[in-house]
């Protein structure tokens, strides 16, 4: 034992000394410290996870972007020089590109230099992700969508390797900076869906150089290029030569929400970005170690742990003031986020047994949730969070109740959880991310009392990141825990998950398939906002809650700590790429 | 028997250490048949009992050792957590201790190139760092106690076969191993009839040195997050303990170290006390008279 942990002590100290930061102070100053967890790589077309959204916003960037201070929510133009032309029918955008933006120097362009940004990027970058071979995960949100793009599709299949040049009908850049993109219907998420890291634009020379390695080698226009990764401890990014080269000025916004002003929000209104020097972010899991860090002042932002609640806050829910007087600051935001337990529907024990789920649902312990995390969340009332319209209060047809639970699991054919086959209890097995976090694996423990109060013994399967997403991705996952965080403020965006032809790898990750909710949601999709498709929106969210494809958990607030020399910091739903804004002191 | 009583007799410590390990045995023993009860009964058991309201409560008359961040009362998990190191100490000498007598015992015996092979093979395996050793064949095996045994069990047989190796080359050429050899026993019956009962305190005292190792082991493992899934174990109480310990949530962390210290404590003083007691070489003139 003492080898052993005289050797875990050897390498602790050679983490240390071969990890360690060569940085001066001057450095350090301009320099933000975060933390993040692990990411499965910089490739836009591939990433679904928030962590690797956040890095990918820092290096790439779309056309179009989420208004850093503007409220409600609203698009603007970042790639293009103007909101699109729309024609009257909804189907056909036409995009300016900004002239004089250029890709980061890197070796995959003639020279090393960075290249100019034109329109033909952006055909490649939607084509990418229509390719077969590229297996998107952002394929969802394009499939049908753009005229002659599924046929690029399945023509993709076949061919080794695709053909990119394969023109594509509705996706033209009719000159050098003109992209033309034509609909096949109308699609009002089209903007938002543009504005995500799916509508990144990628240089072509570069996936055809790195291939498999794109992923780890990204080359974008963004504020920021990764200048060091090594994967699973720490991501360093600094801000882009290219941008001072070539002469880009990207600017602070000038107006804002009423009472940004007052924030302060607005001081530095129309100065350049992006302010800050380096992005340092280190995959912590620990909770601890991460507070540990915070206090030690190597993070400017922390969370705040479940553990740590009460020594961060008084009673009503004000940082206390100890904290304030050494430079803390805490912000609270809500998350556009369903947090869920979902049931694989292609599992021949949950899929087919709509008073099982039924039971699980109503044996889930709202309040004792709660309290494990704090009141940190808030309880979800179906798939649509409460911030978005066509979210109904009143419609709760299973809340927790344990006696109705039992009655629910006996008439789906396992009276006191016997498995009448076995003559033993039901098993069920949930899958679940990472076992180091204590606070997952105490929220897995709480899962596995529900279950057993109802007499049903579920198995708690830990896995690794990737490997719990390749499980979900095969559909091998009899039940898993994960969240759903609108990619944008529309519910249409949440109702999306149990559309049947998104089933996994698509985000239908339950591989949910009900005739009549895909027959409402191609009607929806290409409704434009009114009071009738808000109406539609309820009637689907009551079809799921009847049908419990999930069981919903909760929405979560999110309370971040962060240090007083952070200025511009505001909360933000769809915070990717908003870091150019933030200021150092 | 009589001469084990006169060890005692002679060692207050030797029977202050056996009597903690016998009651650390019988409490393992108590968690395994209340684990086995329970599956058998199909039931949950207690020491999986959660209550929310009653989360981090220190000590007292209901909860000796208070309850953790579920409402669980950490006594009955800290029984539990016994049944498991024990688990882990026992399966890996089956593992371990056998692969190394039998190396050790061929070696010593046989010499030349087979001696060669051995210390080949073993210096290899003592060469490879242990932990990053135990790591890799855990994440081979897979999650789960499966891994925890096989990962120590197969990287912690080279002290005991050095040990054996040595000491059979000892033997090899006494009168009574040449006598055996020219009355033609068979090498395996001169082996394990013969000069095996004569090594064997080394395996008893072994046994007793290496189990609080591996059980230490293995609650590093658990509190890594490779090692027992669903069960408790002191490693994973200890990093569950973790997250409240500067907020003065004490009891948790403090027992299940208590539980860890004391087990390898006794079994570490117990092991000494065999040594001395067994070894020839260290025995005083009044210990030898017991032989």
């Amino acid at each position: 034992m003492l080898r052993g942990l005289s050797l875990l002590f050897l390498l602790a100290l050679c983490v240390v000394g071969c990890g360690r930061l060569e940085e001066s102070p001057a450095q350090r100053a301009n320099t933000l410290y975060i933390t993040t967890s692990r990411i499965r790589g910089f490739d836009p077309a591939k990433a679904a996870d928030v962590p690797s959204a956040l890095a990918i916003a820092r290096v790439y960037e779309g056309l179009l972007q989420i208004s850093y201070l503007d409220r409600p929510y609203c698009l603007e133009p970042l790639l293009a020089t103007a909101m699109p032309e729309k024609s009257d029918d909804g189907l056909r955008y036409t995009f300016h590109i900004r002239p004089g933006i250029y890709f980061s120097d890197d070796n995959c362009f003639p020279g090393g230099k960075g290249r100019e940004l034109v329109a033909e990027d952006f055909v490649y970058s939607i084509k990418r992700l229509a390719d077969r071979k590229v297996g998107s995960t952002g394929w969802w949100a394009f499939e049908g969508r753009i005229r002659g793009l599924n046929d690029f599709r399945d023509a993709s299949a076949g061919e080794e390797p695709t053909d990119y040049d394969r023109p594509v009908e509705g996706l033209r850049a009719t000159d050098r900076y003109t992209l033309v993109i034509e609909l096949t219907h109308p699609y009002p998420q089209f903007l938002w869906v543009l504005a995500m890291h799916y509508g990144s634009a990628l240089p072509r020379e570069a996936v055809e150089r790195y291939g498999e390695r794109f992923g780890s080698h990204p080359v974008g226009t963004g504020p920021y290029r990764l200048a060091h990764w090594r994967r699973n401890y720490r991501m360093i990014f600094e801000r882009n030569p290219t941008w001072r080269e070539t002469g880009r000025t990207d600017s602070y916004p000038t107006t804002g929400e009423a009472g940004d002003a007052e924030r302060g929000l607005l001081a530095d209104a129309g100065k350049p970005l992006p302010f800050m020097d380096r992005i340092v972010a280190y995959v912590v899991a620990d909770a601890a170690t991460q507070w540990m860090m915070f206090l030690n002042g190597q993070l400017d932002e922390s969370g705040i742990s479940r553990d740590n609640w009460d020594v961060v806050m008084d009673k009503h829910r004000q940082l206390l003031p100890a904290l304030r007087e050494r430079g803390i600051e805490m912000a609270v935001a809500p998350q556009l986020r369903i947090n869920y337990l979902g049931f694989n529907m292609d599992d021949p024990i949950l899929g087919t047994n709509l008073l099982l789920r039924r039971a699980i649902t109503c044996a889930f312990n709202t309040e004792e949730w709660i309290q494990l995390f704090n009141g940190r969340i808030r309880r979800a009332l179906g798939p649509i969070p409460s911030a978005l319209p066509g979210f109904d209060p009143d419609y709760v047809p299973f809340p927790f109740d344990l006696a109705r639970a039992k009655q629910l699991l006996s008439e789906a054919g396992y009276p006191d959880g016997r498995d009448p086959a076995t003559d033993r209890r039901l098993e069920l097995t949930l899958e679940l991310g990472s076992a180091g976090d204590i606070e997952a694996r105490q929220a897995a423990e709480m899962v596995a009392a529900f279950f057993d109060r109802l007499g049903i013994a579920l198995k708690l399967s830990f896995n690794n990141t990737p490997a719990y997403f390749e499980k979900l991705e095969r559909r091998q996952a009899q039940m898993f825990m994960l969240g759903w965080l609108g990619d944008y403020p529309d519910a249409e965006n949440f109702l999306q998950c149990f559309y049947g032809p998104n089933a996994s790898p698509g985000p239908n990750r339950a591989n949910y398939h009900n005739a009549e909710y895909d027959r409402l949601y191609d009607t929806i999709r290409v409704m434009d906002d009114s009071p009738e498709r808000t109406a539609l929106y309820a009637r689907m969210a009551r079809l799921l809650i009847d049908d419990c494809p999930w069981v919903f958990l909760s929405e979560p607030l999110v309370y971040t700590l962060y240090n007083q020399r952070l200025h511009n910091r505001k909360p933000h739903l769809f915070p990717y790429g908003m870091e150019k804004y933030y200021r150092l002191e | 028997m009589n001469r084990g009583m006169q060890l005692f007799r002679r060692r207050p410590l030797a029977l202050i250490s056996f009597a903690i390990v016998l009651l650390y045995a019988l409490i393992a023993l108590y968690g395994e048949s209340v684990y086995r009860w329970h599956q058998w009964t199909d039931t949950t058991p207690a020491y999986q009992n959660q209550d929310i309201e009653q989360q981090y409560e220190p000590p007292s008359a209901r909860h000796w050792m208070g309850t953790d961040g579920l409402g669980r009362d950490v006594f009955l998990r800290v029984v539990q957590g016994t049944r498991i190191a024990f688990h882990v100490g026992v399966i890996t000498s089956c593992i371990a201790i056998p692969i190394g007598v039998l190396l050790g015992l061929i070696a010593g015996y046989f010499g030349g190139r087979i001696d060669d092979a051995v210390v080949w093979l073993y210096s290899t395996f003592a060469a490879i760092p242990g932990l990053l050793f135990i790591l890799a064949i855990a994440m081979v095996a897979g999650k789960g106690l499966t891994g925890v045994f096989l990962g120590i069990g197969l990287t912690t047989w080279v002290g005991i076969c050095r040990l054996i190796r040595a000491e059979t080359m000892k033997h090899r050429d006494r009168a009574y191993v040449q006598a055996a050899r020219v009355l033609g026993y068979s090498a395996p019956r001169i082996l394990f009839r013969h000069i095996l009962p004569n090594v064997f305190h080394i395996v008893i005292v072994t046994f007793t040195l290496r189990f609080p190792a591996a059980v230490g082991t293995e609650v590093f493992m658990s509190f890594l997050g490779i090692g027992v899934q669903g069960e408790p174990s002191w490693g994973l109480m200890l990093n569950s303990a973790r997250g409240r310990l500067w907020q003065g949530v004490w009891w948790e962390m403090t027992f299940v170290t208590l539980a860890v210290f004391l087990l390898v404590l006794a079994f570490n003083i117990l092991g000494d006390q065999l040594r001395d007691a067994l070894d020839p070489r260290s025995q005083d003139s009044s210990d030898r008279s017991l032989a």
